[in-house]
């Protein structure tokens, strides 16, 4: 039941791996979250900087802007984040005999769902069967009157009101070109 | 928010009720419909004879895995641990079996699952019948003739083995005995989890080393393994290709075999060492270093020590071939790779021991073939596994022991002079060794 390896955390993993990233862009910071970008720590007195530009990366949240900078690193975490513990739900724990009931419940729903699939495959295999048999029927039926053979069934294959009233396939919506040929490569062709 | 009681009194009541219906066996026996096999508890034929599992046999039997000390199992069964409603839980449903927990999702399930079971095996009624009929037809009034009859009982044979499969996968109670490893061998669903098993990794080790170490085409052109062998030297499980002290392969290893197809076979057992180095042809050779045949086998069996083979208290049956050599590396040699190797007899029939003794003991242990003794004897290579040998500090003494010569012979790697002649010395002091660098001499000149 299990994943063979715990992928939850991962990219918690690989955020703290960033961390000397981080420590050699602000030397001066010591907290890896640090709630400010590192620009905002000078001491006080200088001009605070105007919105840190480009290299103070995006805010995110409230108080909370996560002094990643590099494109390639944000990239790589946001890739990530389908991995992270919000998206991927814990494993399921359970005791033995709960695991054994909740294996069972499983497989007897994928049973029920299988046999409701066959049902239904099977009842489309029968109307199919059936309607083929009616138009054979028809086919090999003299039309009403003095029509020929095979006439209801023409009638009733015409595709009237199927693609649309007054439409056309979209096939046909394609300008009618000389090319591709029908035969495609002419080997006897001589100059 | 609702109080615990309010919260544990259905729970209670329904675990009271069906306790009062588990107290009648009969009943509890109708009520089972599920299992194919006797449940563990009712074992026997009644439930009343047998008696009562303690609570902390009941719980360790729900707790999978053994790393439950009896002190910890104690304490988990204790009935003043634990929240109210788990100690009423736990005092009030003292025996019901699990296929009768009251758990509705789970009994509508069993029921779902149940109704497949019956319909598996009316298919197995029906597809048993339909090859006792093809049996007794006539072959010559069929459009294929005896070709297509054979071949339509074998397909008929094998979509019965699927449904017997089919029929049992779903069962929890089989999943819980072949977890245990209680489960009996001789049945197919048993066969096929144990072989489901061993494919999803002891297998794929298994090829890796074949491919990695080269035992295709060293020793053999291909080669699938068909059955679990794993090795285990002195009681001690080995994994496959791992490097072993002479000391732990002076005596010959256990293996313990599982085959996933049913009926008793005749096995053969051959341990070769692949890396003989040969100096006269600067080359490689295989060596025999073990040779055992005749061993019935069952899917039941597990164990083979080798070297109790031959022996009149031999448990396994068998005939040894050729005794165990302790394999052994001379020193500077690279690695020896033992291949074990598992061989299936042809139509179940014995091979004469003298015959394989007189061809492969003594100095026959030399320039081993085990393709060779695969087409002489028409045999079928089913399993395989591996362990590598090097010089070490045990090695000689083994040797001695058991009366191997070469103890004292060092491999060395041949050294080629070369052609060229020697090189003018170079670098930075070099160069300023001539007098025109008279200023630097006591930087370039007897340093150091």
């Amino acid at each position: 039941m299990s994943f063979p390896f715990n992928l939850r955390g991962l990219a918690s993993r690989l955020l703290n791996l960033s961390r000397p990233i981080q420590t050699t862009t602000a030397p001066s910071a010591s907290r890896c979250l640090s709630t400010t970008s590192p620009l905002l720590n000078t001491p006080k007195g200088g001009k605070k900087p105007q919105s840190g530009g480009a290299a103070s990366g995006k805010k995110r949240g409230k108080g909370k802007n996560a002094v990643v900078q590099d494109p390639k690193i944000v990239n790589l975490l946001q890739s990530l984040s389908t991995l992270s513990p919000r998206r991927i739900p814990p494993p399921l724990r359970m005791a033995r005999n709960r695991h054994l009931r909740h294996w069972t419940i499983h497989r007897g729903w994928l049973m029920f769902r299988r046999k409701q699939r066959d049902e239904r495959e099977r009842t489309f295999m029968k109307q199919y069967q059936s309607m083929s048999a009616a138009c054979e029927e028809l086919r090999l039926t003299r039309g009403p009157g003095a029509r020929p053979e095979g006439y209801l069934y023409r009638v009733a294959m015409e595709k009237k009101g199927v693609y649309g009233h007054h439409g056309v396939p979209i096939e046909y919506a394609r300008a009618q070109t000389d090319t591709p040929a029908k035969v495609a490569w002419n080997h006897d062709w001589k100059r | 928010m609702s109080r615990p009681q309010q919260v544990a009194r259905p729970i209670v009541r329904s675990l009271q009720q069906s306790r009062s219906i588990t107290v009648c066996p009969s009943r509890s026996i109708a009520a089972r419909q599920f299992s194919t096999t006797a449940n563990r508890k009712d074992e026997g034929t009644t439930v009343e004879q047998q008696p009562r599992a303690s609570a902390t046999q009941r719980l360790s039997d729900t707790l999978s895995g053994s790393h439950w000390t009896p002190e910890q199992l104690e304490k988990l069964t204790s009935h003043t641990m634990g929240s109210r409603r788990r100690r009423a839980a736990i005092a009030t449903s003292s025996d019901i079996p699990f296929e009768q927990m009251p758990y509705q999702c789970f009994q509508e399930a069993r029921k779902i699952l149940n109704e497949d079971r019956q319909e598996k095996i009316a298919q197995i009624v029906a597809e048993t019948e339909k090859i006792k009929h093809l049996e007794a037809a006539d072959a010559s009034t069929m459009r294929g003739g005896e070709p297509y009859k054979q071949k339509r009982l074998e397909s008929l044979r094998k979509y019965v083995e699927e449904l017997k499969i089919l029929a049992d996968i779903n069962d929890p109670l089989v999943k819980r005995r072949f977890e245990d490893g209680m489960g009996d061998m001789n049945k197919p669903i048993y066969r096929y989890l144990a072989d489901r098993k061993w494919r999803s990794m002891d297998y794929k080790i298994t090829v890796q080393r074949i491919n990695q170490f080269h035992i295709v085409p060293d020793v053999l052109p291909k080669f699938d393994p068909t059955m679990d062998v794993k090795l285990s030297f002195r009681g001690q499980p080995i994994a496959p290709g791992a490097t072993l002290n002479s000391r732990v392969t002076e005596v010959a290893p256990t293996l313990k075999m599982q085959v996933f197809d049913a009926g008793t076979r005749l096995l053969s057992v051959v341990v070769l060492d692949a890396d003989v180095p040969d100096l006269e042809s600067d080359f490689f050779t295989r060596r025999c270093h073990y040779l055992a045949t005749n061993i019935p086998w069952d899917p039941t069996k597990k164990q083979l020590p080798l070297r109790q083979i031959g022996t009149p208290t031999s448990q396994t049956g068998g005939d040894l071939a050729v005794p165990w050599l302790p394999p052994f590396a001379q020193k500077g040699s690279p690695y020896h790779r033992l291949a074990v190797f598992v061989l299936e007899h042809n139509a179940n029939e014995k091979i004469d021991v003298t015959k394989l003794t007189e061809r492969y003991d003594g100095s026959g242990r030399e320039l081993f073939s085990l393709k060779g003794l695969r087409d002489k004897f028409k045999l079928k290579v089913a399993g395989f596994s591996i362990f590598r040998t090097e010089w070490d500090e045990n090695t000689a003494a083994v040797m001695e022991r058991h009366g191997i010569l070469g103890a004292d012979v060092e491999f060395k790697q041949q050294h080629f002079k070369s052609l060229k002649g020697p090189r003018k010395a170079r670098g930075w002091e070099a160069k300023r060794q001539k007098p025109k660098y008279r200023s630097l001499w006591k930087y370039t000149k007897r340093l150091a």
